[in-house]
């Protein structure tokens, strides 16, 4: 028996990068039990337009819209089972976790963050994996 | 159905030393994901500053103390992504991870990265629960 591999649909347009970019990827696609989203960086879930900012109001963007897309695929942040952080500088690291400690309920899921170069300026990119 | 492992040892526990607002481990539909890894002393949670052989062994130290304590081991291992901060490292990394990861090694990406604290390596893994 095989298991579901399922392309969810996006909950708003600015959150389809394939309609907005002709972005050859899924946001979020099920595969399992899981659901694996995409690496996001920030942007309006009504336009898709990018927002720029500090890290940390980029990290409650993306937050936002990650709640946004895992509820509209039936999950939710307290479903998260790990988390992978990219960004611009380390040095931001304890504002990211600032931010994450007001949005994950307790217990927090796993998580890796690291440095590294993001495209499009951005400062902050994650990518999720949550049980479905 | 998502659990938190939670740290064998008290030293594991980067939240409880470092703040980071993190579990150490989650199990959900029959696997283990772990919070990334570094050297740290898993008695005091020390940082282990060091070569990227010595961090790397304290690693696989603590990650085998994690996974074990979670039912499951290095043996079982399914996916690692290894964080290295010069890619010149590379053969470095492989000499310590052959004596760890011994039995049909896991799907494993490297690459170079930025560590929190100035750590040399970091591991991210995934096992079979």
């Amino acid at each position: 028996m095989s298991l579901p591999r399922q392309v969810m649909a996006s909950p708003l347009p600015g959150l389809d990068a394939r309609r907005g970019f002709d972005r050859q990827m899924s946001m979020v696609v099920r595969g399992g039990e899981f659901l694996f989203v995409a690496g996001l960086t920030a942007v309006d879930p009504n336009t898709g337009e990018r927002i720029r900012g500090t890290t940390m109001s980029e990290t409650h963007q993306i937050l936002a819209n990650l709640r946004l897309l895992l509820e509209a695929a039936g999950s939710s942040l307290d479903r998260v089972v790990k988390v992978n952080v990219l960004l611009q500088s380390m040095l931001e690291a304890p504002n990211v976790n600032e931010v994450f400690a007001g949005f994950f309920p307790e217990p927090p899921p796993a998580r890796t963050v690291c440095g590294a170069c993001l495209p499009d300026g951005a400062r902050v990119m994650i990518e999720c994996t949550a049980l479905a | 159905m998502r659990e938190v492992i939670t740290a064998p040892l008290p030293g594991l526990d980067l939240r409880r030393h470092y703040g980071h607002y993190q579990s150490p481990a989650i199990r959900a539909g029959g696997l283990i994901f772990c919070s990334g890894m570094i050297a740290v002393d898993p008695q005091t949670g020390e940082r282990q500053h060091g070569t990227l052989s010595s961090e790397a062994q304290v690693i696989f130290g603590n990650l085998k103390l994690l996974l074990e304590s979670a039912g499951s081991s290095l043996d079982r291992l399914v996916q690692v992504h290894a964080l290295i901060y010069d890619s010149i490292e590379y053969d470095v990394l492989n000499r310590v991870y052959r004596q760890y990861v011994t039995n049909g090694p896991p799907a494993r990406t490297v690459w170079t990265a930025q560590i929190e604290a100035g750590f040399k390596v970091q591991l991210d893994v995934v096992a079979a629960a």
